[in-house]
């Protein structure tokens, strides 16, 4: 039998919809492995045994009575510690917001545990998620469940981590400039980047207002799609929420994907940036499993991946430092190392410099709508590597290779990020695909179907238990 | 556009933004200023009157 912890959130449904899963056993699982396991791994900030119990509890004695919600219910999950949780310390892994206690929960916290999911506990982030791994603010950061000594990626480091490492279930991250695909390539899951608009902002610690997303990352892109059925709501609160009709997740997935057409961004990943031999191996060998499913693959050609880039980053450092400025003066020294020298840099972007980059964005944003006419979704990679050591990402700025991921921030595009095979040395590959705006279903669909078709679920990081034993 | 920029330069710089940058990261902060720069210097380009900023998108289909 699968262990709990192996369990996905489709799996676990109809066994907790037909009482023959306990969400008060579903619960204490995960408590107990992380209990056993998160001294090592740091995925977690703040552990909520006692709540995350007594709602198992609740949610056991209402399935039970025949109030079953759907998929989500009983269902743990974490929560990036930039998601505002009534009563609980949010402190966007700072200093700074060390004692900050929300009285309202985000959007997406009161959404999902209407949905019926448990909160385990806030799961580690990248200083204001901008911050980069650092180890100089009140707790670690978390590491790589597929070898201990390298990066999860960030910003929403515990989240992906939590879920490589059967922590949770589901998660949430944020992505402003790729914070949930980069954890979710580097840990090797299922993260989405959705649509911007589709999920709310409301109630999420800012980081950059006009690029900034919330998002899921599971196990699988099905989970993704379970998790976005509850999340893509319009929220009259949130001033960039959509007010559109809902893409049919739960039906897109029931679908194939034979006759979608895909554009490969091939100049990105061969010429715009350096990219590692086997990240690009990976995206050819997930073409070659596309075609076998039915799909037309076909090149297609963007701007130059820095024309992207450049216009991002403008961006996202002037709305960043926008947001932090006063408490950055103020008080410095409660800002680790990384997060202020990156904050900072905005300071240095002018007023002219950040409308012509708007300018770029709208530009941009036409290019791809334009691509977009010949094609269903795109493909290229997600990170340009696989996880380096912990420590060892750049310190400032990406200087020698562009993002790939910062590209669908600018433009607005749901994103994902899949698991596209392992390395040599057993760390996870990635792709990313991407859609037109709102058809995220079709996004996770295509993540789905790849998922299927080939045999990357079925490993599980488990020599880091070894590790995190060997440590002990 | 030069390639670096002089410590007192940049000083000048963060003297009037108001910040202040640690000795040991003095050359890290200039050299990422000239990265910025660089970016600065890249998306400026002649536009016509219709190129817009963009701050939404038209979902599909409408």
């Amino acid at each position: 039998m699968t262990a709990l912890h192996d369990l996905t959130i489709a799996e676990a449904a109809p066994l907790l919809k037909a009482k023959k899963l306990s969400p008060v056993e579903l619960t204490a699982s995960y408590l107990s492995r992380i209990e056993a396991f998160d001294g090592q791994l740091n995925a977690y900030i703040r552990v909520l045994p006692e709540q995350a119990m007594a709602a198992a509890r609740k949610a056991e004695g209402e399935i039970m009575k025949g109030g079953y919600k759907g998929p989500l219910h009983g269902v743990p999950i974490g929560l990036k510690d930039i998601y505002n949780t009534k009563g609980i310390a949010t402190t966007g892994h700072s200093a700074l917001y060390k004692d900050h206690v929300p009285e309202e929960d985000a959007t997406t916290t009161r959404l999902l545990a209407e949905a019926g999911t448990i909160l385990l506990g806030k799961l580690s982030t990248w200083e204001f998620a901008i911050g980069g791994t650092s180890f100089d603010l009140p707790w670690p950061p978390a590491k790589n469940p597929w070898n201990l000594a390298h990066d999860p990626a960030g910003s929403s480091s515990g989240s992906g981590a939590a879920i490589a490492a059967g922590l949770a279930m589901g998660s949430m991250g944020t992505d402003t400039g790729g914070s949930i695909r980069g954890p979710a390539a580097w840990c090797g899951i299922s993260g989405l980047k959705p649509t911007y608009g589709l999920v709310s902002r409301r109630g999420i610690l800012p980081l950059s207002f006009s690029l900034d997303h919330g998002g899921p990352m599971c196990w699988t892109s099905e989970d993704c799609a379970l998790m976005m059925e509850v999340l893509a709501q319009h929220d009259p609160l949130d001033p960039g929420s959509a007010d559109v009709a809902k893409p049919d997740f739960a039906g897109s997935l029931q679908k194939d994907v034979k006759g979608l057409r895909i554009g490969v961004i091939r100049h990105f990943f061969e010429s715009d940036a350096e990219t590692d031999p086997e990240i690009k191996a990976g995206i050819e060998a997930a073409l070659v499993t596309f075609r076998e499913l039915g799909c037309e693959v076909v090149d297609v050609t963007l701007s130059p991946l820095s024309a992207y880039g450049d216009a991002a980053t403008l961006i996202s450092r002037s709305e960043a430092f926008a947001f932090h400025e006063e408490t950055l003066k103020a008080t410095p020294e409660l800002y680790g190392e990384l997060a202020r020298q990156r904050i900072m840099m905005g300071a240095f972007v002018r007023a002219c410099d950040y409308v012509n980059a708007l300018r770029e964005r709208g530009r941009l944003i036409a290019e791809i709508a334009t691509v977009f006419e010949s094609v269903d979704v795109l493909i290229c990679p997600t990170m340009p590597g696989v996880a380096p050591k912990l420590g060892d990402l750049g310190n400032m700025m990406s200087r020698s290779r562009p993002s790939f991921t910062r590209v669908f921030n600018l433009t607005g595009s749901p994103a994902l990020s899949v698991c596209s095979g392992f390395s040599a040395a057993g760390l996870p590959l990635n792709m990313q695909i991407v859609g037109r705006p709102f058809q995220d279903d079709l996004v996770l669909r295509v993540g789905s179907a790849f998922e299927k078709a080939t045999a990357f679920r079925d490993l599980r990081p488990a020599p880091w238990v070894q590790q995190a034993l060997a440590a002990e | 556009m030069s390639e670096t920029i002089s410590t007192e330069a940049f000083q000048v710089l963060l003297d009037r933004a108001g910040i202040s940058v640690k000795p040991e990261h003095m050359d890290e902060m200039r050299s990422a200023y000239m990265l910025l720069q660089a970016m600065r210097e890249r998306v400026r380009k002649p536009r016509g009157y219709d190129a817009e900023p963009a701050h939404i998108f038209a979902p599909a289909g409408r």
